[in-house]
C-alpha cells in the first residue's frame, strides 16, 4: 500500500461519516432556526380548534373558592414531560393567578426529579415561596392510598401546610387535585385509588397524548373533571388563559418548529420508502432482497 | 403447604382491602391501613435493594476490570453525589438546595436531551427497518405518515378538517383497540386473581 493511499483512506472514512450525519445535522439546524423564528405565523395553527377540553379546565379553576388549597401531583415521565411542560406551567400560573394555595407532591422518583426542577425554576423566578413542597411519597399506589389520610411530612412548615393540617392533613384537605400524569402513576391511578375514597374531590389532569385513550373515558364518566391530553389542547388552553407576566410560565410551543420537524420526518419516510421500493422494482425476478 | 400459605395471605389481604372500601368500620380500616403501611415499606425496601444491587454490580465490574468501566464510574459517582447531597447532616432530603440543583441543572436537562434525540434515532430506525422487513415497516411508516399529515399545524378550513380527522382516529379506531385491550386484560387479571384466591394453578386444568 502506498503512502498516498493510506492517507486517503481516513479522509474517505471521515467524508462518508459526514455524509451520513449531514441530514440529521441539517434537520437539527432547521429546527433550531424555526424555534428562533417561531411566533405568530399566518396560515399555521398549533392550537386545537376544539376548545372544550381547555374550557373544562378553566371552568374547574374558575369555580375554586378564594384561597383554595390545590394539590399538584407531579408524576410525569422524563420522556414525555416535554410534551406537557408548557401546559403544566401555564396551569400552575393560572391557579396561582386565581389565588389558589399550591402544594406539590410526587409518588414516582422521576416525577419527583421533574417537580424538583420545576420548584428550583420557581425559586429562581421568585415565585417558589407560594409552593408548599410535600416532597416524595414512597410506595407508589400504596403510598397514594396512605396519603388519603396523611400527606404532610412531619417536618414541613408554612401557612399552606398549617391550613392542610387544620383540614385533616390528607388529600381530602384539598379543594382540587391537578394530576400531571406519567406512565407509572397516571390520572387512572388517582381515579381508582383516590376517586373511590374521596368521590367529591375534583380531579383534573394534564397528560401526554399516549395516555389519552386510557383517560378519555374517565372524563366522559365525570370521574375526571377536566383533562388536557394532547399538545394541541394544551396550546389552545394556554392561548385562552391570560396569565400575568409575573407568573412567567415560559415560552409556549410554536407551530413552525413542529411543521419543520413533521415535514422533515415525512421527507425521510418518503425518500427511504421510494428508494427501497425502486431498488426492489429493479431487482431481477426470483432474486431475494439483501438483508 | 407453601402455596396454601401464599394463597391464604393473598385471600386475607385482598378481602380486607375490599371490605374496607365497602364497609365503614374503624377496626377494619385500621387493619387495612396496617396492610397498606406494610406495602409501602415493602416498596421502599425493594427500591433500596434495587439501588444497592445496582451499585454492587458496577463496583464488581470495576474491580474485575471488565465491561464499560467509564459508565460504571459515572453511575457510582452520580449515585454517591445524590446520596451525599440528600443524606449529609443538616440536609433537608429531596428538598435540599443541593439536590434540587443536581436534578434541575444536570439530571433533567441530560434526560431531556437524550429523549429529544429519539426523533432522529426513530427516523434512522425506520430507515433500517425498510432494509430488514420491508412489508411490516412499510405498514408502520404508512400509518406514521397518515398521523403526521393529520397533525400538521395548518390553519384555516384545511386545518379544521385535519384536526377533525386526527380526533376521529384518536377517538374511534385507536380508542376502540385500546379499550378492547384493556377490557381483555381486565378479564384475564380477574380470572387469574380468582384462580389464585381459590388455589387453582395450571396443573389443576
Amino acid at each position: 500500500m502506498t503512502t498516498s493511499t493510506a492517507q486517503a483512506a481516513p479522509i474517505e472514512t471521515t467524508a462518508a461519516r459526514l455524509r451520513r450525519g449531514a441530514p440529521a445535522l441539517l434537520l437539527l439546524v432547521a429546527l433550531a432556526v424555526a424555534s428562533l423564528l417561531s411566533g405568530s405565523i399566518d396560515g399555521l395553527r398549533l392550537a386545537s380548534p376544539d376548545r372544550s377540553h381547555g374550557d373544562q379546565l378553566r371552568r374547574a379553576i374558575g369555580d375554586l373558592p378564594s384561597g383554595a388549597l390545590v394539590l399538584i401531583a407531579f408524576d410525569a415521565d422524563l420522556g414525555t414531560y416535554a410534551e406537557i411542560r408548557a401546559t403544566t406551567r401555564v396551569a400552575i400560573a393560572d391557579l396561582a393567578a386565581h389565588g389558589a394555595r399550591l402544594s406539590i407532591v410526587s409518588f414516582t422518583p422521576e416525577g419527583r426529579a421533574i417537580a424538583a426542577a420545576e420548584i428550583d425554576r420557581a425559586n429562581r423566578a421568585g415565585t417558589g415561596e407560594s409552593l408548599a413542597d410535600l416532597g416524595f411519597v414512597a410506595g407508589a399506589e400504596a403510598g397514594l392510598v396512605r396519603s388519603v389520610e396523611s400527606i404532610v411530612p412531619s417536618a414541613a412548615r408554612g401557612s399552606t401546610i398549617d391550613a392542610i393540617r387544620e383540614r385533616g392533613g390528607g388529600i381530602g384537605a384539598f379543594d382540587m387535585v391537578l394530576i400531571v400524569s406519567g406512565s407509572d402513576i397516571s390520572a387512572r391511578s388517582w381515579v381508582e385509588q383516590v376517586g373511590t375514597r374521596l368521590p367529591k374531590l375534583p380531579l383534573v389532569a394534564i397528560a401526554p397524548t399516549f395516555l389519552d385513550p386510557e383517560l378519555e373515558p374517565y372524563l366522559r364518566s365525570g370521574q375526571l373533571t377536566a383533562l388536557l391530553a394532547t399538545l394541541r389542547e394544551g396550546v389552545a388552553y394556554a392561548r385562552a388563559v391570560s396569565v400575568g407576566p409575573e407568573s412567567g410560565p415560559g415560552r409556549s410551543v410554536g407551530p413552525l418548529p413542529m411543521l419543520v420537524g413533521m415535514l422533515g420526518a415525512l421527507g425521510v419516510l418518503a425518500e427511504t420508502a421510494f428508494r427501497r421500493l425502486g431498488r426492489r422494482g429493479r431487482r431481477p425476478p426470483g432474486r431475494r432482497a439483501p438483508s | 403447604m407453601r402455596r396454601s400459605i401464599l394463597t391464604g395471605v393473598v385471600l386475607v389481604t385482598g378481602l380486607l382491602v375490599l371490605l374496607d372500601l365497602m364497609i365503614v368500620n374503624p377496626s377494619l380500616h385500621g387493619a387495612a391501613g396496617a396492610v397498606n403501611e406494610l406495602l409501602v415499606l415493602l416498596a421502599a425496601a425493594a427500591a433500596v435493594g434495587g439501588g444497592a444491587t445496582l451499585a454492587a454490580h458496577h463496583a464488581r465490574t470495576l474491580a474485575a476490570g471488565d465491561g464499560d468501566s467509564t459508565a460504571s464510574i459515572v453511575l457510582l459517582v452520580g449515585m454517591a453525589s445524590m446520596l451525599v447531597a440528600g443524606l449529609r447532616p443538616g440536609s433537608s432530603g429531596s428538598s435540599d438546595p443541593a439536590v434540587l440543583w443536581l436534578v434541575a441543572a444536570l439530571l433533567a436537562p441530560i434526560a431531556a436531551s437524550l429523549f429529544a434525540l429519539l426523533f432522529v434515532f426513530l427516523l434512522a430506525a425506520i430507515r433500517r427497518g425498510f432494509a430488514l422487513r420491508l412489508r411490516e415497516t412499510s405498514l408502520m411508516a404508512g400509518a406514521v405518515a397518515v398521523v403526521i399529515v393529520l397533525l400538521l399545524p395548518i390553519g384555516g378550513q384545511a386545518g379544521d378538517w385535519l384536526a377533525a380527522g386526527a380526533g376521529w382516529v384518536r377517538d374511534v379506531p385507536l380508542a376502540g383497540v385500546f379499550r378492547g385491550l384493556l377490557i381483555g386484560t381486565g378479564i384475564l387479571v380477574a380470572v387469574s386473581a380468582a384462580r389464585s384466591l381459590v388455589g387453582l394453578d395450571p396443573d389443576d386444568d
